[in-house]
C-alpha cells in the first residue's frame, strides 16, 4: 500500500503558484510576461480542479472536464491578447504596460 | 527499500519544481527564460496530473500548454523585440506593494487549502478517458458547441487584430 499525498498539499500548491503569478501580473511591466503569469494562475486553478475531481469523489471526473474548458479559454485568451500585443508593438514600438496610455479610458 | 513512500517523493520533487520555475518566470530578467521556464512549469504540472491520476489531462496539458501556448508566447517574444536593458524589477514603484497585496491575499488562502482532507472514497484506478468523454457528450454538450464558438471568434479576433492594412 502506497502512502497518498493528502488532498490539501495540492490544493496549497496549487494556491502557491496561483500566487506566484498573481504577484507577477502585479509586479511585471512586459506585456508578454504578463500573459504568461496568466497562463500560470490558470494552470494553478487546473490542479485545484483535478485534486478535487480526484479525491474529494462527490463529482465523478466532471472537474476533469472543466479543466477540459479551461484549456479551450486559455488558448483563446492568449491567442488574443497576443494579437492585442502585436497590434499595439506595430503602433509604437514598446510592450512595457506602463507606457501604452492608448488604451486608458 | 520498499515503494512506500514513491508518491509522496515524487510529489515534493514536481511541488519543488513548479515553484522555483514559477518564481522564476515571475524574477527572470530575460522574457526567453521567462518562457522556457513556463514551459518547465506547465511539464512538471503533467506529472502532477499523472501522480492525481487524469493520465488524459496530462496528456492535454502537455499538446496544449506545453505544445501550443508555449511555442505562440515565443512567437510573441520574437516579434516583440525590446532594447536589452535591465527592467530593475525590485525597484519599480509598485514591486513592493504588489508584492504585498499577493502576500496578504496568499496568506488566507494556504491557511484554508491546507485544511482539505480526502473523502474517504478512493478514486477508481484506471484511465480516465472514458469518464471524460462521456461526461463531455453527456452532460456537457451545451458548453462544447459554446467552447466552439468562442474559438472561432478569438481565431476571428486574432486575425482582425493583427492584420495589416492595405493601403
Amino acid at each position: 500500500m502506497t502512502t497518498l499525498v493528502p488532498l490539501g498539499a495540492f490544493i496549497a500548491l496549487s494556491a502557491a503558484l496561483f500566487f506566484i503569478g498573481f504577484a507577477g501580473v502585479l509586479v511585471r511591466r512586459n506585456a508578454v510576461v504578463i500573459l504568461m503569469c496568466v497562463e500560470l494562475m490558470l494552470n494553478a486553478a487546473n490542479l485545484a480542479f483535478v485534486a478535487f475531481s480526484r479525491r474529494l469523489g462527490l463529482l465523478d471526473e466532471r472537474g476533469s472536464v472543466f479543466v477540459v474548458f479551461v484549456f479551450v479559454v486559455a488558448a483563446a485568451e492568449v491567442a488574443v491578447g497576443l494579437a492585442i500585443v502585436l497590434a499595439l508593438y506595430r503602433n509604437r514600438p514598446t510592450v512595457d504596460v506602463d507606457e501604452v496610455k492608448e488604451m486608458r479610458g | 527499500m520498499s515503494l512506500d513512500l514513491i508518491e509522496p517523493i515524487l510529489f515534493g520533487l514536481l511541488a519543488v519544481m513548479i515553484l522555483g520555475a514559477g518564481l522564476g518566470v515571475v524574477l527572470a530578467d530575460r522574457i526567453t527564460t521567462s518562457a522556457l521556464l513556463m514551459a518547465f512549469t506547465f511539464l512538471n504540472m503533467a506529472g502532477m496530473f499523472v501522480l492525481l491520476g487524469a493520465e488524459t489531462i496530462a496528456a492535454f496539458q502537455v499538446l496544449i500548454y506545453v505544445g501550443a501556448i508555449t511555442v505562440l508566447i515565443l512567437y510573441g517574444v520574437m516579434f516583440t523585440p525590446q532594447a536589452p536593458r535591465s527592467y530593475g524589477l525590485f525597484f519599480q514603484k509598485q514591486t513592493p506593494l504588489g508584492a504585498l497585496i499577493a502576500a496578504l491575499a496568499a496568506l488566507p488562502v494556504m491557511a484554508v487549502a491546507f485544511a482539505f482532507r480526502d473523502s474517504g472514497r478512493l478514486p477508481a484506478r484506471g484511465g480516465d478517458l472514458v469518464p471524460i468523454a462521456t461526461s463531455v457528450f453527456k452532460d456537457f454538450a451545451f458548453p462544447f458547441e459554446v467552447a466552439s464558438v468562442l474559438l472561432l471568434a478569438a481565431m476571428i479576433g486574432a486575425i482582425v487584430l493583427v492584420r495589416r492594412d492595405e493601403e
